[in-house]
């Protein structure tokens, strides 16, 4: 009566069912990621301890570029509205084509006599454009106009108002965007930043600690 | 599966020959399954990095009516303002004249002391940038009310008085 004998089986896994799920989802990433439009203007935001995501939706940009143009860029749905609502402020006639260059285009960077040219000109040649920003100055102030536009065409939404400076911008330039968007009774803004670690031992590290804790009590 | 059948070459060779030895053509996948991992681990970290975030900012309205303005405790009132090349200027209550120079590491001391010695309702932190103060400076500055757990703070302009007296003040200093 012999035992029945234990077939030894080999340990020995076959890795290619694993590598094929592995480079799969590694294509799938890499293909699903949307790269960053590469900007025409470059802009560093500075770094804060704030982690709250940054608005995407029906979000109103008014950035600041290190020499201290400023430039605006709008979210798709509202593009539009915006526009129209602009141009027909400013009684400036336009045609279904200037709309459409209008949507194409990534940012309004120049006074509106020249915007017309300006959302004409591909992204790509941008770089080598000359442009001035939109005026934020006392006597032309149209980005004031713009901001007035996009509270009138996005009435019954709730508009988010961002403010992306660059590291190297200038205070009074900032104090000039302000300005603008208190003269349309806007007082809520987002500053657009980078992350920062929150310095330890200080009064927020300290908060955020507690606020760890009480979410997740001690396991007795 | 990555095995293949691998014929031997010329079977029909006479007794004293040697027979070439059949390698197996399985090949090893695990470190290219590390690989691919490592890869998509690095991919998930740097899309999810990428992600702007944002501080919010409240401005009050501007007002002219004597009752509606916010009035400041001298006692408990700290004064930074914001220079040339990332110096920092402060003084307590009303008087510019006491103002001092600090940077902005170590003005998270002088704000906390002033937090220790100061009644909660009576501190109130004015922020003054300049005119050669960049966006940095006051997105840094609003940070270490944040930091510090500030409750009341305001951003406003600083008076002719002050930025003559930080120019000058600059002036004595040598700050580009």
């Amino acid at each position: 009566m012999g035992r029945a004998k234990i077939k030894r089986g080999s340990t020995n896994v076959d890795m290619t069912a694993m590598c094929d799920v592995a480079f799969l989802l590694l294509t799938f990433f890499i293909l699903a990621t949307k790269f960053k439009p590469s900007e025409a203007v470059e802009i560093v935001p500075p770094g804060s301890v704030s982690n709250k995501h940054a608005p995407q939706k029906d979000a109103f940009t008014v950035s600041i570029d290190k020499t201290n143009r400023v430039f605006i860029n709008m979210t798709d749905e509202i593009k539009g509205d915006v526009f129209d609502e602009m141009m027909s402020e400013r009684h400036m006639q336009v045609t279904p084509e200037d709309r459409k260059y209008f949507l194409e285009a990534g940012f309004i960077g120049v006074p509106l006599s020249q915007l017309l040219q300006f959302i004409r000109v591909p992204t790509e040649q941008l770089k080598n454009t000359k442009f001035n920003g939109v005026p934020a100055d006392s006597t032309n102030n149209e980005l004031q106009a713009w901001i007035g536009a996009a509270v009138a065409a996005g009435q019954g939404k709730k508009l988010n108002f961002l403010i992306k400076g660059d590291d190297a911008a200038k205070y009074p330039a900032f104090s000039g965007v302000i300005e603008a968007f208190k003269k349309n009774d806007i007082y809520k803004y987002n500053l657009v930043t980078t992350v920062e670690d929150v310095p330890e031992g200080s009064e927020l590290y300290k908060a955020n600690l507690k606020a760890q804790q009480s979410e997740t009590p001690p396991a007795k | 599966m990555a095995e293949m059948e691998v014929k031997s070459g010329g079977g029909h060779k006479g007794p004293g020959v040697k027979k070439s030895k059949k390698h197996s053509t399985r090949v090893d996948l695990t470190p290219m399954v590390d690989l691919g991992f490592l890869l998509i681990t690095f991919f998930i970290f740097t899309t999810t990095m990428a992600q702007p975030t944002a501080m919010n900012l409240n401005m009050p309205k501007d007002t002219d009516k004597p009752d509606e303005i916010n009035k400041v405790k001298e006692s408990g009132s700290l004064t930074l303002m914001l220079g040339k090349g990332n110096v920092v200027y402060y003084y307590f209550g009303n008087d510019p004249a006491t103002m001092q120079t600090t940077n902005y590491k170590d003005v998270r001391k002088i704000i906390l002391d002033k937090k220790k010695s100061t009644p909660v309702d009576d501190l109130f932190v004015i922020i003054k940038p300049d005119k050669d103060a960049t966006y940095k400076n006051a997105v840094d500055m609003l940070d270490e009310m944040t930091i510090n757990d500030i409750a009341r703070y305001a951003m406003v302009n600083p008076t002719a008085d002050e930025y003559s007296k930080i120019q000058q003040t600059e002036k004595a200093a040598g700050v580009q």
